[in-house]
């Protein structure tokens, strides 16, 4: 800089006019509270439509938008209709925060749906705790969050994994490897995992954790070829994650072994792959668009119609996304009120509903859902083949340790 | 200047307010200016907006962290996410484990920024006394980064904590408390949070603009602009690229606490890629060298993409990332310093007045470059104290490069004061000579003394120090500050005290005659004027042995003439030791030449003894034999 | 615990193919910046399109090897373009380069977002295995070490042996004085960014059949390629080469020994230690040794 003083005069001046010059604007433009008694009810989203996690934020995006205009077409919620205010956080934690304050502070919607990752879920939660604003997370996560403000409709390991790791030790055999995500869910699942397999009379033989970053496994496949386990639990999440499969279908070891997994399909992990590489991968989740019931044969054909036919695959986070909705418009109209305390009244009194993934019913105590979960096998066709259906499968880790009605000040995230 | 009144008028008005004047430097009264701004900002807006707007304050201590790194001490360093992230981790897990003891969050934020300084001290040391070069040190502070979100993604584990507070792996650290200052017990409210962000940014903002006024921050401007010129005036460029870059990591630090604070849970995604990216996007879009720019900057970019968050759909990214192109392509400055560009051109009065308060008029101003006649020349040249000239000797020097030998034994003794003249043709050693006496070169053999002393292993900051002034062949100035502030800061190497490099400094320049251009930027002189003004730094840093490496190269006949009355100017107080090829200037120089001819001394006399030998044409020539076996 | 001959032979495989991998992702980079002194924050996403051009060529039914060289080539293409519409005008100006590409990059990202959607139907990996004792090794692997040397060995022959190349170099090292005996330096630069992005769009058409191809992968391997090529100093196959060789060798034989984790970790640790001792990089160290 040539003339260091000169630029004190100009700069200050700058910067105060600027700020005084917001000050103003900010006053004007602070929006009216959309809580009078007549007009749509104001609901909030978060969710990511651009940036990585897009695979995930888009279904979630398009099943909010479906679940909100189901609502609305039939008649809304206490006969007024929703109103959507949803942002996009662009995969970036911090826009959760700024979102999470607008939608409280500004907007002052009814309830806040959304996050994708769990560390997006913590940094929306803090914020809807303090404004007391109603918050779903409905995405499938590592489980164990407790909190009289918070409902879950995800499944949590422990369900998925208590009918997974039986049936492949049934199926396929007794000798299991996990290959994990190096992150909470991963380590929280792979012990679960382990636990069930020791009950299913299972041995494991070795566990991997992979950093999220990375899509390089060879040091695995080598681990996998020199312990032979009859059955690979995947734990694996994200694109990156995705080369696992292709290369373990290229080294040839779907040939020797099976691989099972609670979250491949869920970040579209089968619509990339190639059939021959994703084909007898044995998954467990609450939904697949493949389920034959009256109810998903309905829903799908009203996504496709709104979606287009083209759609690659409705994913269970999906209707996870929908239940939660569905599920919180089920409450306002038993609570016949919006107050927060009413409507968290009504989801505590064994509410259920029925979904496109059958009955949905959220845990009085622990504020997770107990839930079909159903086997699929990865189909030649970028699809799942369901092979059998659990019904009612309870979150059980979340009801041993939780109970909200008992303890309604608990707020905290357990781990195993 | 009306300080004579002082002392009659004690006891009144109006000498306070100037001995205010004098001693409170004007930052201080701008900073109280824009958290008064803040405060009333605080109270007029929306809670939510008050958060937004406090967060952007928060990325703009961020920002500003890397423009004082970057902009102003030239590190491009991508890890001033790794100090934000660690500040916040530090908030986080000290914010947890201390507040129920103490009920309030400062001291948490307090010892954030001082972990943080301290981090990027243990990082800066082991960077720039490694003498990383530009680039490497930006990937080195990348690869510092993103081996702390390795690190944290994988803390899942409940066995990783500190105290009450689990690290929490990818999903982080929750249930950080929010800001809580002393005795308050409360929890600071969204609106009072962004006081105190605007009031912690403007103290940090207006101290940074302090202490770039002060030599330190001259310093930084002369280590970015020239960094081996920096290190010949005498200074050690590490401690202070380390000092620099451990101030910034604090910033960073603190901006990293409030994050925290703000947000009140932390995760890894503070260490990842696009959040290290964010911080040089920001500088370059506010502009890169302007404190208040990474403000600005912080300001565009964010409320751009928070606002197409609320609804741009899908295109966010397209459009976020024309703005950037946009920025590059149209305003290749920054939008600040554009801004105020515009606004000088069409608000003259604007420039004007900001100008005149500027360096003479301003008392505060711990530099005064005041300007300056030719008048002062006395005895000493250049006015102030000098040192006493000293002989400089080489015994026995060898230096091989690889399987080359570019000095074999050369031992040379140059007395006291007076001008000395090295020759040679091309590859004789020369200038491996010159290098070697410089410090640029360590010997493979031999020794190097100034004086009594022994300087074979000195870095050139050292030599400088210890009163050898150098020119290189290259012209090496500051092209970007003015030519008083390149003598200046040659002064001031030697001197270490604002007073005495003042005078120097306009000694120098009177004594080149370069007054009336002691404000405009060196890089815009003429090449003659260039050159000149490179032995004016030399003599201001009151060298007791100079070495100039062909001061005279494409010079005019005049300007060569000139230089030579510099040179012998110099030799009243200095021994001058002066590499040349051009035979004319060293005849004028009249001085004892020495020739160097395949890495040794090959003879030493007049000028006149040496045209006269006829070895030396032979070698010059390059004909033959005996003498010139390459 | 012994080791087996098969283990060993299948840990060395294991090894060239991490190496492979971080050699061909990075190559594209290290002509840019070796050559041109470019930081191109835009180079994931030149991988990201090799790999989006290479599935739409299969998809097409080309043939996937034609598909490949023609995605490189395509990439080839989209680099000429950028560099006539938005580098050229920043040479020398580094930080405006950086802002610029990662620009580039966002909006590459999202237009393939909304070509096809965030993720779309990939490609399987082509080729079978072979069985070296109780070990299989995919064909590919194989396939993708000869890539590597193939596209050092071409970048080598086509910097020192062509016409081009000699150019090429003598506009970076001496641009005014390459002008003065008629380089046409615009247009050599032209090229060598054309040349770096077509072997970045290899990159990505040889990643295209092992990772999953989604538009946001190019974010996984840009920090990665740029340790790579930052390690590896100012000569491009040489830097490249010793680079690649050694962090995908710690990071592979780390990974095998112990876990993934501390596999990352080591690569970053070891290019950090590199350069805080050999400051210019492996083949800046060469150079000033010789």
């Amino acid at each position: 800089m040539r003339y260091p003083h000169a630029r004190i005069g100009l700069g200050t001046v700058a910067a105060a006019s600027a700020l005084l010059l917001t000050a103003a604007c900010g006053a004007n433009s602070a929006t009216d509270a959309g809580s009078d008694s007549k007009g749509p009810i104001p609901v909030g989203s978060i969710l990511d439509a651009t940036g990585p996690l897009n695979v995930i934020g888009k279904p979630n995006i398009d099943a909010t938008n479906l679940a909100i205009k189901d609502i609305n077409s039939h008649g809304g919620v206490l006969g007024r209709q929703l109103k959507l205010i949803s942002y996009d956080a662009q995969s970036d934690n911090a826009k959760y925060t700024q979102y999470a304050n607008k939608l409280t502070l500004e907007n002052k919607v009814s309830v806040v749906m959304g996050g994708i990752t769990s560390a997006s879920r913590e940094a929306i939660r803090p914020i809807v705790d303090r404004s007391k604003t109603l918050y779903f997370y409905n995405n499938l996560y590592e489980g164990g969050v407790c909190d009289k403000n918070v409902f879950n409709t995800g499944p949590v390991p422990s369900q998925q994994l208590a009918p997974l790791i039986p049936y492949a030790t049934k199926n396929f055999g007794k000798k299991i490897y996990i290959v994990a995500a190096d992150y909470n869910f991963g380590h929280i699942s792979a012990d679960w995992a382990k636990k069930y397999a020791k009950q299913a009379g299972a041995t494991v033989v070795g566990t991997d954790f992979i950093p999220l970053e990375s899509s390089d496994f060879g040091a695995v496949i080598n681990n996998l070829q020199a312990a032979k386990p009859d059955v690979v639990v995947s734990l694996l999440v994200g694109g990156n994650h995705t080369a696992f499969y292709r290369q373990f279908a290229s080294t040839g070891l779907n040939k020797s072994m099976k691989i099972v997994s609670t979250t491949f399909g869920d970040g579209s992990e089968h619509i990339v792959l190639a059939p021959k590489e994703s084909t007898g991968v044995t998954v467990a989740f609450p939904y697949f668009q493949e389920l034959k019931t009256p109810e998903n044969t309905a829903f799908v054909s009203t996504w496709h119609a709104k979606y287009g036919q083209d759609y690659p695959y409705v994913p269970n986070s999906a209707v996870t996304v929908w239940n939660g909705w569905h599920l919180w418009a089920a409450a306002v109209e038993k609570a016949g009120s919006l107050d927060r305390d009413k409507v968290i009244a009504a989801l505590e009194s064994g509410l259920s509903i029925d979904s496109p993934s059958g009955k949905v019913t959220m845990n009085p105590g622990s504020h997770h859902v107990t839930q079909n979960v159903s086997i699929a096998e990865a189909n030649d066709k970028h699809g799942f083949k369901v092979l059998t259906t659990n019904a009612d499968v309870p979150p059980a880790y979340e009801n041993s340790v939780c109970d909200l009605r008992k303890n309604p000040t608990t707020n905290k995230q357990f781990t195993p | 200047m009306m300080s004579t009144n002082n002392r009659t008028l004690s006891g009144s008005v109006a000498p306070i307010w100037h001995r205010l004047r004098k001693h409170v430097p004007v930052e201080i009264p701008g900073a109280v200016a824009v958290t008064l701004a803040g405060a009333v900002l605080a109270t007029t807006v929306a809670p939510f907006r008050a958060l937004d707007w406090s967060l952007w304050v928060i990325f703009g201590l961020l920002a500003l962290s890397f423009t004082f790194v970057w902009g102003r001490a030239g590190i491009f360093s991508f890890g001033q996410t790794a100090f934000f992230g660690i500040g916040a981790y530090a908030y986080g897990v000290l914010g947890i484990d201390l507040f129920p003891q103490t009920g309030e969050t400062t001291t948490a934020l307090v010892a954030a920024v001082v972990i943080a300084a301290v981090v990027a001290a243990t990082l800066g040391y082991f960077i720039f006394y490694g003498n990383v070069g530009d680039v490497y040190v930006s990937i080195i502070t990348l690869a510092f980064t993103l081996v702390l979100l390795t690190f944290m993604s994988s803390t899942a584990d409940p066995s990783y904590h500190i105290g009450q507070a689990l690290l929490g792996g990818y999903n982080g650290i929750v249930g950080v408390p929010p800001l809580m200052l002393p005795g308050g017990g409360q929890m600071v409210s969204p609106n009072g949070l962004l006081f105190t962000c605007v009031a912690v940014a403007a103290f940090i903002g207006f101290g940074i603009h302090l202490l770039l006024r002060r030599p330190f921050g001259r310093i930084l401007a002369g280590l970015r602009e020239n960094e081996l010129r920096t290190e010949l005036l005498g200074y050690d460029v590490r401690r202070y690229k380390l000092v620099a870059f451990t101030i910034g990591g604090a910033i960073a630090g603190l901006a990293g606490g409030l994050f925290a604070a703000w947000g009140t849970s932390v995760n890894p995604n503070v260490f990842s890629l696009p959040q290290a990216a964010l911080v040089p996007i920001w500088v370059l879009v506010g502009g890169r060298r302007s404190l208040l720019g990474a403000f600005v900057g912080v300001a565009i970019v964010q409320g751009v993409s928070d606002a197409l968050g609320g609804g741009g759909g899908s295109a966010t990214p397209i459009v976020l990332g024309t703005l950037l192109i946009a920025v590059v392509v149209l305003l290749p400055e920054g939008v600040l310093p554009t801004l105020s560009a515009l606004a000088r051109r069409f608000v003259p009065a604007l420039g004007r007045a900001s100008v005149a308060a500027g360096p003479a008029g301003r008392t505060g101003s711990p530099l005064g470059d005041s300007v300056i006649d030719d008048s002062v020349i006395d005895d000493t040249v250049i006015g102030g104290e000098s040192r006493k000239a000293t002989s400089i000797t080489a015994v026995d020097v060898h230096k091989r490069f690889g399987g080359v030998a570019a000095l074999a034994g050369a031992s040379l003794e140059v007395a006291p004061n007076g001008v000395h003249c090295l020759i040679g043709p091309n590859g004789a050693g020369k200038s491996t000579f010159f290098n070697m006496l410089a410090g640029r070169y360590r010997p493979t053999s031999g020794t190097v003394l100034l004086g009594d002393e022994q300087i074979t292993l000195r870095r050139p900051d050292e030599r400088a120090r210890r009163g050898i002034g150098i020119k290189l062949q290259v012209p090496s100035l500051y092209g970007e500050l003015t030519a008083f502030e390149n003598v200046w800061l040659a002064a001031y190497g030697a001197k270490r005290d604002i007073g005495e490099a003042d005078v120097r400094a306009r000694g120098a320049l009177a004594w080149l005659h370069l007054s009336e251009k002691a404000r405009q930027p060196a890089g815009e002189l003429s090449h003659g004027e260039r050159q000149w003004l490179e032995i004016g730094m030399v003599m201001a840093s009151d060298p007791k042995v100079v070495l100039l490496d062909e001061p005279t190269a494409g010079m005019t006949r005049e300007e060569t003439m000139r230089v030579v009355e510099l040179i012998h100017d110099l030799a009243r107080t200095a021994t001058v030791i002066v590499v040349e090829h051009d035979m004319e200037f060293v005849r004028q120089l009249g001085a004892p030449v020495t020739m160097f001819h395949e890495g040794r001394i090959f003879t030493s006399g007049s000028i006149e003894q040496l045209r006269a030998d006829e070895r030396v044409l032979d070698i010059y020539l390059g004909r033959g034999t005996s003498h010139a076996a390459h | 615990m012994t080791v087996q001959p098969d283990q060993l032979a299948n840990l060395t495989l294991s090894l060239l193919s991490s190496i492979a991998l971080l050699a061909v992702i990075s190559l594209g980079l290290a002509v840019l910046f070796g050559m041109m002194g470019v930081i191109n924050l835009a180079h994931g996403e030149f991988l990201m399109l090799g790999a989006f051009f290479t599935l739409t060529g299969v998809r097409h039914g080309l043939n996937l090897w034609v598909a490949m060289v023609l995605a490189a080539l395509a990439v080839g293409a989209i680099g000429v373009v950028v560099e006539r519409l938005l580098i050229q005008h920043l040479y020398g100006r580094m930080p405006a380069t950086m802002l610029a590409t990662w620009g580039l990059s966002l909006i590459l990202v999202q237009v393939v977002v909304l070509i096809y959607g965030p993720a779309s139907n990939g490609i399987p990996t082509p080729l079978g295995s072979i069985r070296i004792g109780d070990y299989s090794v995919s064909e590919y692997s194989l396939v993708l070490v000869g890539a590597a040397v193939l596209l050092l060995g071409l970048t080598y022959l086509v910097l020192t042996r062509t016409r081009y190349g000699t150019m090429a170099r003598a506009a970076v090292m001496l641009p005014d004085m390459a002008a003065a005996v008629g380089v046409d330096v615009r247009r050599t630069n032209m090229l060598t960014f054309g040349f770096g992005s077509a072997l970045a769009g290899a990159g990505g058409a040889l990643l295209a059949p092992i990772t999953a191809v989604v538009p946001s992968m190019g974010q996984t391997y840009v920090g990665r390629a740029f340790m790579t090529v930052v390690v590896g100093g100012p000569g491009v196959v040489a830097g490249t080469a010793s680079a690649a060789g050694l962090l995908g060798g710690v990071n592979s034989l780390v990974s095998n020994l112990t876990t993934s984790v501390l596999g990352t970790a080591a690569l970053l640790v070891v290019a950090i230690v590199i350069l805080r001792f050999l400051p210019t990089g492996i083949s800046g160290y060469w150079e000033r040794k010789r």
